[in-house]
């Protein structure tokens, strides 16, 4: 191209001295007085000037100058110049020319750049619509990439976007040449946030950094492209701007499925817990009516099971509710005693077969804690003692202000059983019901830890928040 | 005469079950499937108490609590589901005496519909006997367990206001309504301060409270009938 350019400017150039040579010949033939002459070189020159480049123009207003002198002002056909006042015609007549020549020139280059400047911003417009009306569904990326590169007239390249640092290079697409060693490359850029331009066989290549808020996301490989860096790093940044809007649109349908899955699971679960709520609770009540009127342990071992299925179930769905966010705990200040008063009324079996002994400090404060799930980490922990425990022995339930963390309530169930094993934490012997404590613990702010007691038996202590209550005045009577 | 009880429950089984407990206790039970029939048997049978579930087809309980309430102040106790805790507070506000959650036992439902029963001329008494201790409105005395106990007035006003509906859950809002006469900013943690402080003074070992009770995001319940 650049070969072509010259030969052209070279033709032009000949050509232009040949016509002042014609014009200086057409006003000898004619016999044109000098200031005749002088108007038609100026007209030539200036001609000479919208056609060609300065240099050309400013050649021939030389070659101008000096026919003019020697074939026009007297002595005619010498260097020389008699009369100073043709001295004066003819500094005059040079000065104009190059005025006129580069005044020529030079609205020619600004008109010359404001028609490139607004086929690249046409060029952009087209990209922008492009990439923001004509992709919206996901992975439409590579696409939108080989658009930007078509629009800067790149013969080749590629989009790459960074995972999780400069080496974690994700090739969305490439066309052309295969991609070589370039890995180095393209990580530093991630590194400098700089363009890096490379001459190539045609044009050069250029990699371009996609900025997001300061971020290099990945990088714009344009290969053998004439464009401007200007109009380059404007394609960049409306891909980067793509990039960054399909990254929404993952986001947004990802959060809209899985908002669609919680509101599923919610209903799913009111009617799953209504349809074995009442089978349950009528069996349970069917159950009570057959132990007064046959009084047979398999009735009772009947009553026992399906207590303990009953709980299991809620356990579950106290634990799926939980998980479907369907249920968000409301925590409110708890008085420790109706806790585990409301705990033992839950569990009337394991109350009738063992002592249960409460003891609740005087200065302990209230529990702030959602009561519903408060009960059913305690009533897990109660059955898990009472399967542990020989029959007969007590299980005791204390609650005192937390001896090291003053903002805190330490809830304890502890039996007189087997204790827990010591090389492990002992989920395996405990169950479904410490793991489903722990759970809900961990769901309200606080945390179940289980130990051996001296003496034998295990302690299980569920740290929970103190309540804050306000200091009160009488009601004014 | 024993005590005439409507039971309403869609689940058949759990109404006859229902009944069959209700009636070995000596009760006369009524069933209705649904809300609508219930309000027309309410007119006819006339129960001393009704007993309805929420969920229904055909004039759901909710329904049905504001068509008793539009003509008579029979108790209604209401069969709530495990986590339908705003469903309770709405049965209460619209006139529900009382909820018992499913799945549960037939002596906590007996407990609760004694105590509905038993409740019926309490809003006149001056004076109050339950198990240990006793409370004379007008000379302002507490008695425990052979003790007198000192509140301060609002512990009183509370304590008096609980017995008066002995059995039944008592709301912040109404405690508030009644003690606080509605001050505006009155908290329900304030309420709960003061009746921390009358239990400490009236249970005999607050370990294991006998005569109030906290009802989850509800307010307080006097015990009536000791459980168990």
């Amino acid at each position: 191209m650049r070969h072509d350019w010259d030969v052209r400017t070279f033709t032009r150039a000949v050509l232009a001295l040949v016509i002042v040579i014609a014009v200086t010949a057409a006003a000898l033939r004619v016999g044109a007085n000098a200031a005749t002459v002088g108007f038609a070189y100026l007209i030539t020159i200036l001609g000479i000037a919208v056609w060609t480049n300065l240099a050309t123009a400013l050649v021939s207003s030389i070659v101008a100058t000096g026919c003019y002198n020697f074939f026009f002002l007297p002595p005619v056909r010498t260097w020389t110049i008699q009369d100073p006042a043709n001295w004066v015609a003819l500094a005059s007549f040079f000065v104009a020319s190059l005025v006129a020549t580069r005044l020529v020139v030079r609205a020619r280059n600004e008109a010359q750049e404001a028609e490139a400047r607004t086929k690249e911003i046409s060029a952009l417009y087209a990209l922008s619509i492009d990439l923001f009306t004509a992709t919206n569904r996901v992975g439409a990326l590579g696409e939108a990439a080989a658009r930007a590169l078509a629009n800067v007239g790149a013969g080749g390249g590629g989009l790459i976007l960074f995972g999780s640092g400069p080496y974690d290079q994700r090739t969305i697409s490439w066309s052309g040449p295969p991609q070589e060693e370039i890995e180095d490359l393209i990580a530093g850029i991630a590194r400098h946030k700089a363009t890096v331009e490379l001459p190539a066989m045609t044009g050069r290549d250029v990699y371009l950094p996609l900025k997001i808020g300061g971020n290099i996301i990945g990088v714009l490989a344009a290969r053998g492209t004439n464009a401007t860096v200007r109009a380059l790093e404007s394609a960049a940044t409306l891909v980067a701007l793509a990039v960054e809007r399909e990254r929404f649109l993952a986001e947004s349908a990802h959060m809209q499925a899985l908002q669609e899955g919680d509101a599923l699971k919610t209903s799913l679960l009111r009617a799953v817990s209504h349809d074995l709520a009442t089978p349950l609770t009528a069996i349970s009540l069917q159950i009570e009516r057959l132990r007064t009127l046959i009084h047979d342990p398999s009735v009772e071992a009947i009553s026992e099971e399906t207590a303990r299925l009953r709980r299991r179930i809620e356990n579950l769905l106290a634990m799926a509710r939980l998980e479907a966010r369907s249920v968000v705990p409301r925590p409110e200040p708890a008085p420790a005693a109706d806790l585990f008063r409301a705990a033992r009324e839950h569990l009337p079996l394991i109350v009738e077969s063992r002592p249960i002994e409460v003891r609740v400090a005087p200065d302990c404060p209230e529990v702030y804690v959602d009561p519903s799930i408060a009960l059913e980490i305690l009533i897990n922990l109660i059955e898990n003692a009472h399967q542990a425990s020989p029959a007969g022995a007590p299980i005791e339930l204390s609650a005192f202000r937390h001896p090291l963390q003053p903002d805190r309530v330490r809830l304890e169930v502890a039996d007189r059983g087997r204790g827990i094993a010591a090389e492990a934490s002992d989920t395996a012997h405990r169950g479904l019901g410490l793991e489903i404590a722990r759970s809900l613990s961990t769901a309200s702010g606080g945390q179940v830890t289980l130990a051996n007691r001296q003496g034998g038996g295990a302690v299980a202590r569920v740290d929970l928040l103190a309540a804050q209550l306000p200091a009160v005045d009488e009601v004014p009577a | 005469m024993s005590a005439r009880i409507l039971v309403v429950d869609d689940d058949e089984t759990i109404r006859t079950t229902l009944a069959q407990n209700l009636r070995t206790h000596g009760f006369d039970v009524v069933g209705a499937a649904d809300g609508a029939e219930a309000a027309d048997r309410f007119a006819t049978v006339r129960p001393d108490l009704v007993l309805t579930d929420l969920a229904m087809p055909r004039a759901d309980g909710f329904e049905l609590i504001q068509r008793i309430r539009s003509s008579s102040a029979t108790p209604i106790v209401v069969l709530s589901v495990r986590g339908g805790d705003l469903d309770k507070v709405r049965a209460l506000d619209l006139g529900a005496d009382d909820y018992v959650t499913k799945p549960f036992s037939t002596p906590e439902l007996l407990a609760r519909v004694r105590a509905q029963l038993r409740r019926t001329g309490a809003a006149s008494r001056s004076q109050f006997e339950f198990d240990d201790l006793s409370i004379d409105v007008e000379r302002h005395r507490v008695i425990q367990g052979g003790r007198e106990i000192h509140l301060t007035p609002t512990e009183f006003s509370i304590l008096e206001l609980l017995a008066r509906h002995a059995g039944r859950p008592v709301s912040f809002d109404e405690i508030i309504a009644s003690v606080w006469r509605g001050a505006p900013g009155t908290s329900n943690d304030a309420v709960r301060v003061h009746v921390g402080s009358a239990r400490r003074k009236i249970e005999p070992d607050p370990s294991n409270p006998r005569y109030i009770v906290t009802e989850p995001w509800i307010g307080f319940r006097f015990i009536a009938e000791p459980l168990g």
